[in-house]
């Protein structure tokens, strides 16, 4: 876990800035990883449970943005 | 309020959504408008900027610098080419984050006594943030906010 922690020389305002980047780098990860998955040829139920959220979520969050990506989204 | 804004202001409101699409952010953020004036050299907010070397470039270069630097803080390091530079971002109007609205609101505030909103009134709220990305960023350009903020306001008075 060492590498988690946030560095002991950083004072709070670089703690509370990697919360923000960190935020950022989760937000960036789902929507590729949500994206690699659909084209992979996860369900939407399968998606919804391995980020433990339901399947309306993870669909009214992604869908649209997979549909312009090109993703084929049918039967899922 | 909305009344208020210069065209030219109106118009990098509508860049900073842009700009916050194109980074793939969820929320509109302070940082989008800075990127906005950034690019907007005939603004007399580009100008400031411009004038201490932050063109569009720099202050994407800054923003990426900030945000690795604060990654890094927590351990964690990110390639540049990495799986998080995917697809296109959504479509749908986004929100505005808690730091645009806060410099909208000190906009305002500065642009009190002139008839209109100016990009250089938007730049200086930008510039009244006491901590947070835009003036992480700021610092790891090498770039003195508070002299920013002097050359905006000099520049709103010429």
């Amino acid at each position: 876990m060492a590498a988690l922690e946030i560095d002991a020389t950083a004072g709070p305002a670089d703690g509370l800035a990697a919360v923000v980047a960190l935020r950022r780098l989760a937000d960036l990860m789902e929507d590729s990883e949500v994206e690699r998955a659909m084209r992979a040829g996860w369900s939407w139920p399968q998606v919804a449970e391995a980020l433990s959220v339901t399947r309306q979520a993870v669909h009214k969050k992604h869908a649209q943005r997979l549909i312009a990506a090109g993703v084929d989204l049918r039967r899922r | 309020m909305v009344t208020r804004l210069a065209p030219d202001a109106r118009s990098l409101i509508a860049t900073a959504e842009r700009e916050a699409r194109t980074t793939r952010s969820p929320y509109v953020e302070a940082e989008h408008l800075l990127l906005a004036m950034s690019a907007a050299p005939s603004t007399d907010a580009g100008q400031v900027l411009a004038s201490v070397g932050l063109n569009h470039e720099a202050v994407e270069q800054a923003l990426e610098l900030e945000f690795e630097a604060s990654l890094a803080a927590a351990g964690v390091t990110v390639r540049g080419d990495g799986p998080v530079r995917a697809g296109p971002g959504p479509t749908r109007r986004l929100r505005l984050s808690a730091s645009f609205k806060a410099a909208l609101e000190r906009s305002v505030a500065a642009s009190s006594g002139s008839r209109q909103i100016r990009p250089a009134h938007l730049l200086l709220g930008v510039l009244g943030a006491q901590a947070g990305t835009v003036p992480r960023a700021l610092r790891l350009a090498g770039v003195d906010q508070a002299e920013l903020a002097t050359l905006t306001r000099q520049a709103l008075a010429g």
